[in-house]
């Protein structure tokens, strides 16, 4: 059997398993779209996108249509550690309900601060009593880093006062898969920028277990939604890059696929923002385009229902999806061989600068020297 | 017939490393201007977008890249294989604390160079250092080529790439590597043509000659 087929059967014995358990909610997703007016077409050619996104032959689009009819069997544990919520915002901040802030709130949501009506005593019950029920079945997504520093004291949560490390240590263990969503679960993120004084790391970073990072600050809606179709489908993660990204999400520089990628290679660049370029969406590498070191599929996807995505706004990649961003990505408007005196490459540039004019005057010391040198004879 | 020579030769360099000393020189020459010109391309855009010009400059970075790739991995190997042992035997030196002593004295106005080979120890080690930054700035091309140009030779390199940049730290971190080693070639230069120059001045041995005709001609004493 080809890896297809064998990737097929594998995804329906998973759903047809997943049809046994008791749903969530007492709506089914299809009752959900009749009263927000989405159609069943809608729906379909929403699945044939995802299935395209995933990488997967069209085929697959009918399963991606029974997981996300299915979603509300998966349990899913959403926890926030040190970060700023816009990952969860980039799901569900979206105008009108579309099928993708639907499927998230279709799916069997355990516990998500952002999301829960609970509060204190009654939200810490509530996650207690998620983690034990659905022990090793339950889909761990994390937003933000883990402060490490001071034994995680950085960060506590709750009326019990855990820290950020605590509950990850004990949430980690049970869970039948890890996503970090967002930059900062990734790599650290701004949490994490030099200096660092809260120690703050991936998550990653202080649990044993394979994670699935989803970079992007904040990813899109559809890199976290392709992400749990694709759990939810085949049970088990998709494959990973290099920095354990989503091959299907990550495998390419945002700069291979970007609009403005015609006027790069005849050199076409934006000198300033609002300049003649900037209004013939010239390429911003000159006022510093982090794209050409950046995996990610924005320029297909793009953000808020395929709307726009930064350098359609108008301002370059920052590099946001990438392990060295913060500190490695700035100065986010120069790009790497015009940052004197900022940050950190510059600090590097200016010493290189010193170097070299040390060397130029030893060397002319030198020089003079050896014109004023007894000659070997003597 | 006529005068008694007044100067001795050595042969000292076989045409293989003369040859490759130059295409290094210019390959070197190339990479730098049209490096500095990826990092900040300078040029204006022509009225038409015909005109690839980043296009084409990337074009000679990446041919000129190519040669000195090849050229790093030839001399690692004619460094360890080549018959002729001029540059091996200065491994003697480098391990002799006094030869590294005399050297330095001697950069110092202080008494004559003696070696061994055709390196003095100090120089030798400097050779070494230039020899691995020269891989590094080839891996590093490689990784970022492996992401401009993904069939052929950029497709099969993909997969080490991937690693490598996992290894660096991402893509920013290999580009900076990168940016930061064309910094190290430009001191490099500096101080090598200098040296080269001075040391043919105060020894009466010429070096700049030698890695032309191949030959050092000298004061029979010397
Ligand atoms: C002495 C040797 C070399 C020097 C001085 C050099 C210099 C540079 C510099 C300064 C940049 C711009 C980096 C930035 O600021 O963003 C660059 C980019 C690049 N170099 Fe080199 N380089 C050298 C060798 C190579 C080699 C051996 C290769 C491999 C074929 C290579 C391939 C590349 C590529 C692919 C880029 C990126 C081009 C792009 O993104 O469009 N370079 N190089
Ligand atoms: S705008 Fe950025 S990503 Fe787009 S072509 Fe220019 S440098 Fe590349």
């Amino acid at each position: 059997m080809d890896t297809h087929a064998a990737l097929y059967e594998q995804g329906k014995a998973r759903l047809e398993a997943l049809r046994e358990l008791s749903p969530r909610h007492t709506e089914s997703l299809k009752q959900k779209m009749e009263q927000h007016g989405i159609t069943r077409r809608d729906f379909m050619k929403w699945s044939a996108a995802v299935t395209s996104m995933l990488a997967l032959p069209l085929p697959f689009s009918t399963l991606v249509a029974e997981a996300a009819e299915l979603s509300d069997r998966v349990p899913l544990i959403w926890l926030h550690m040190a970060e700023c919520t816009g990952c969860s915002e980039s799901l569900i901040r979206t105008d009108t309900p579309n099928l993708d802030s639907l499927i998230f709130d279709h799916i069997s949501l355990e516990y998500h601060e952002t999301l829960m009506a609970a509060a204190g005593w009654q939200a810490e019950e509530n996650l207690e009593h998620a983690l034990e029920q659905y022990k090793g079945n339950y889909l761990l997504a994390v937003e933000g880093a883990v402060p490490t520093a001071n034994n995680g004291a950085f960060l506590t949560v709750g009326c019990k006062g855990h820290t950020g490390l605590e509950i990850m240590h004990h949430a980690a263990e049970g869970a039948a898969g890890i996503i970090s969503v967002g930059t900062c679960a990734a790599f650290g993120g701004v949490q994490a920028a030099a200096p660092n004084p809260t120690g703050a790391v991936g998550v990653a970073e202080v649990v044993h277990k394979p994670v699935v990072n989803l970079g992007g600050c904040p990813p899109s809606e559809k890199n976290i939604v392709g992400t749990l179709m694709y759990f939810i489908m085949f049970g088990k993660l998709p494959a990973l890059d290099m920095f354990n990204r989503p091959k299907w999400a990550y495998g390419a520089r945002v700069h291979d696929n970007c609009e403005r990628r015609g006027r790069f290679d005849a050199g076409e660049f934006v000198e300033e923002f609002g300049d003649f370029g900037a209004k013939e969406g010239y390429c911003l590498y000159k006022v510093g385009c982090k794209g050409p070191y950046t995996y990610n599929n924005c320029p297909t996807e793009r953000f808020n229902h395929h709307t726009s995505w930064p350098v359609l706004a108008g301002h370059g990649c920052i590099g946001c999806s990438e392990p060295s961003f913060w500190d490695d990505m700035a100065d986010f408007e120069r790009p790497l061989g015009r940052q004197l005196l900022y940050g950190f490459d510059a600090t590097a540039d200016a010493v290189g600068a010193v170097i070299l004019g040390a060397a130029a005057v030893g060397v002319g010391a030198h020089a003079v020297v050896s014109v004023f040198a007894k000659p070997l004879e003597d | 017939m006529g005068k008694p020579a007044t100067h001795s030769r050595d042969y000292i360099f076989t045409p293989a490393i003369r040859i490759f000393h130059w295409l290094r020189a210019l390959a070197i020459l190339v990479l730098v201007i049209t490096g500095f010109y990826i990092s900040w391309p300078f040029l204006v855009a022509p009225e038409t977008n015909d005109t690839q010009v980043q296009s084409i400059l990337r074009f000679a970075h990446l041919v000129f890249g190519f040669v000195l790739t090849a050229i790093t991995f030839v001399r690692f190997y004619l460094f360890f294989f080549s018959r002729n042992d001029i540059e091996r035997r200065s491994f003697r030196d480098v391990m002799s604390i006094n030869s590294w002593i005399k050297n330095l004295k001697s950069y110092l106005w202080m008494g004559q160079l003696h070696k061994q080979g055709v390196y003095g120890p100090l120089q030798f080690m400097t050779y070494v250092a230039v020899s691995f930054m020269a891989l590094i700035i080839c891996i590093t091309g490689l990784v970022l080529y492996a992401n401009v140009y993904h069939l052929g030779m950029g497709g099969m390199m993909w997969d080490i790439s991937g690693w490598i940049t996992a290894q660096m730290g991402g893509l920013a971190w290999v580009r900076i590597i990168h940016h930061y080693l064309t910094w190290a070639f430009c001191i490099f230069v500096v101080i090598h043509v200098y040296m080269a120059v001075w040391c043919g001045i105060r020894f009466k041995h010429n070096s700049v000659d030698s890695i032309v005709s191949g030959y050092d001609y000298h004061k029979a004493d010397h």
